[in-house]
């Protein structure tokens, strides 16, 4: 009953991810840093290979730093379902889409299914629009529990970077959560703070971010950092529209490019520091 | 303790619901009510995320918090309607009044819930920023209205922070069926409570929300456990007897508890992983939702210290005027609750606009506070008039 997922298609997304010059740089943060050029990535990735597409395309590096999805890993390698609990705000919600089926989490599904033939994935929606970490934090317990998804997607920090929630509350929040979670070896993944013109200079949203990504970095946890990679794409690629009318929610592309952006950090996180014992993906 | 029985038992049940008529003057301040005024301040605060006072709130001490104080107390309110002899309710007059009040509540959660639209919508205008339209689940009103109307109507779409009068509404409405079995047989009402409350925590079962996808932020079927247990334990009669003849052995059990708590609270690896705890999960976990045990004995434990602190720090004259206070709150506490929940979200739309300083958190404290006690004051005035 159980199908062998065909993992073939991803080691070489992620050969060519590791491969692709542009990857392999690490652009500075500092505002002198020039444009990255872009272009190259584009034709040395077929298609069906990388989930980026062109209107999406970002160093992997920029995304995310790999950390280790051991759970992630043992249930593809068993051929079973993958049940995703995406929690968070309006982003995960999908303010700004078209259509439910245009917000993240769907479009994700469709990436991840798209990327392994034959897989089950199943993503569960628990966005509430505007929520801070501390009631998502709640909600995210009971729904763990209830849920019992394989892997936790938590959209997290712009409602209390604007908020102005203490910078070391929220971070305790967050990492009492995340521990709790990582005791069962539950794999979480941290999608930050949405990209906004409006707040790039903002001392507190900056230190919201930073805070994250330390605990990201301490907890040895995946982060997607949503902010950098979709400031990359504004720099870049500034005639494309990926914002919604109230300029500050994404748009249909918008939440295509956030779920792009988070299949690759997950999808290239599989292939880094396994655990000790469990073997590799087999070709 | 016989000093704070006899403070309850002088007390006329009419004082003790809101929106009563007939309240002489004299000594209206009482026990209920002045805790019911605490919870009604904490949940002001505890709803201004981020405010600086929030670190002084009941849930920084352990693992319930103002929500559960409230509940509970509201079981006593129900108790006290249900024995009046001044009400006469038979049968079909007690299905009448306490499911006209569960209206009543549901006409202020609507009143409450369009006057936070309007708010979020006249900040986002004056502020300049659409942003404010996404918060606390009020984007889905803002961005697909037709079904969210729908939704606020049925109260199956709920504002978040504005999700405990939905809870109210659900406790009132099953009120009657709770004051037929207190009546008919009263040994049941703790057993089928405790059942319906495992069975829910067992299934996991839970309301869901529409249009947005979601569950209850309050479980009913969880959380009348805690409103039936206020009703049961408000009457020296029964569990309520019991509870006040072994009071001191309640409270050596509730101190290590309590401590318990307080560590806990501060203590990384607090809870059991949710992933972790045996079946059924929801015994095991920290949840609000689900008024998970953890939750419902350090209330029940907090309560049985606090019982009676009223009565013995009443005989201090420098206790009068805040105690006074509170109770005055507490008197008319859905009244102040409406408001209340509104001051708090103009508190968080001050907090978002203004710049970061004690002083804004210092104003927003003062100027809620005060507010919260003239609608009370108002309330009052307004009956006697």
């Amino acid at each position: 009953m159980s199908k062998r997922v065909n993992i073939h298609g991803l080691w070489v997304a992620a050969l060519l991810a590791c491969s692709s010059p542009v990857l392999a740089q690490s652009p500075g943060t500092s505002p002198g840093t020039p444009p990255v050029v872009v272009e190259p990535i584009v034709p040395a990735t077929p298609p069906s290979a990388s989930v980026l597409s062109v209107q999406c395309a970002v160093p992997v590096a920029q995304i995310s730093t790999p950390a280790p999805l051991a759970r992630m890993i043992a249930q593809l390698e068993s051929g079973r379902a993958l049940r995703i609990l995406a929690i968070g705000s309006s982003s995960t919600w999908g303010v700004g889409a078209s259509a439910y089926r245009r917000n993240y989490p769907s479009q994700l599904e469709r990436i991840l299914e798209k990327t392994w033939k034959g897989l089950e994935v199943e993503i569960i929606n628990r966005g509430v629009s505007g929520e801070l970490a501390a009631t998502t934090a709640s909600r995210l317990i009971s729904e763990a529990a209830l849920v019992r998804p394989d892997l936790i997607l938590w959209q997290l920090g712009t409602n209390d970077a604007l908020a102005r929630i203490p910078i070391n509350q929220f971070a305790e929040t967050v990492r009492s959560t995340v521990r709790l979670l990582r005791k069962s070896n539950m794999d979480v993944v941290l999608v930050g703070l949405q990209y906004t013109p409006r707040y790039a200079r903002d001392e507190h949203y900056k230190a919201v971010r930073m805070k994250l990504q330390s605990i990201a970095a301490e907890e040895n946890l995946l982060y997607v950092r949503r902010f950098q990679a979709m400031e990359f794409i504004a720099r870049t690629q500034s005639n494309q529209q990926m914002m919604a009318e109230d300029n500050f929610h994404l748009n249909d592309l918008g939440y295509q490019c956030m779920a792009e952006h988070i299949a690759q950090a997950v999808i290239g996180s599989l292939f880094v520091r396994r655990p000790r014992g469990t073997p590799g993906p087999r070709t | 303790m016989s000093g704070e029985n006899s403070t309850r038992q002088k007390l006329p049940s009419s004082r003790i619901l809101p929106n009563e008529a007939g309240r002489g003057s004299g000594r209206l301040s009482n026990e209920i009510d002045f805790w019911r005024g605490v919870a009604l301040v904490m949940i002001f605060i505890n709803h201004v995320p981020g405010i600086w006072f929030e670190n002084w709130t009941t849930r920084n001490i352990g693992t319930s918090d103002s929500a559960e104080l409230f509940v509970f107390l509201a079981g006593f309110s129900l108790r006290y309607l249900a024995d009046s002899r001044t009400e006469n309710l038979t049968t079909p007059r007690l299905f009448m009044r306490l499911e006209g009040r569960a209206f009543t509540i549901y006409a202020a959660h609507i009143l409450t819930t369009v006057l936070a639209l309007a708010l979020l919508a006249t900040a986002a205008v004056l502020l300049q920023t659409n942003l404010i339209l996404t918060w606390h689940n009020a984007q889905a009103f803002f961005q697909d209205p037709a079904p969210t109307i729908i939704g606020i109507a049925a109260v199956s779409h709920h504002l978040g922070y504005f999700d405990i009068l939905p809870l109210y509404i659900a406790l009132m409405s099953m009120a009657p069926f709770i004051v037929l079995l207190h009546r008919h047989a009263p040994q049941l009402l703790i057993p089928v409570s405790l059942a319906i409350w495992a069975a829910t925590l067992t299934a996991g079962f839970n309301l869901p929300t529409w249009p947005v996808e979601n569950r209850w932020f309050f479980n009913p079927l969880a959380w009348q456990l805690c409103f039936v247990t206020g009703f049961v334990l408000t009457k020296p009669t029964g569990l309520g007897a019991w509870a006040r003849k072994h009071l001191l052995a309640l409270r050596l059990i509730a101190i290590p508890i309590l401590i318990a708590g307080f560590f806990a609270k501060y203590n990384e690896l607090r809870w059991p992983s949710p992933l972790e705890v045996p079946w059924p999960e929801m015994f095991f976990v920290y949840n609000k939702t689900f008024l998970s045990p953890l939750r419902f004995i350090h209330m029940l434990a907090l309560a049985a210290l606090i019982t009676g602190v009223f009565a013995w720090a009443y005989r201090f004259r420098v206790f009068a005027l805040p105690g006074d206070y509170l109770c005055l709150l507490g008197r008319n506490s859905l009244n102040v609750f409406c408001p209340g929940s509104i001051l708090s979200l103009t508190g968080q739309v001050v907090r978002f606009a203004a710049p970061d300083s004690i002083f804004v958190d210092i104003a927003v404290l003062l100027t809620g506070i005060f507010l919260m006690s003239a609608v009370a004051w108002a309330s009052e005035w307004r009956s006697r008039i």
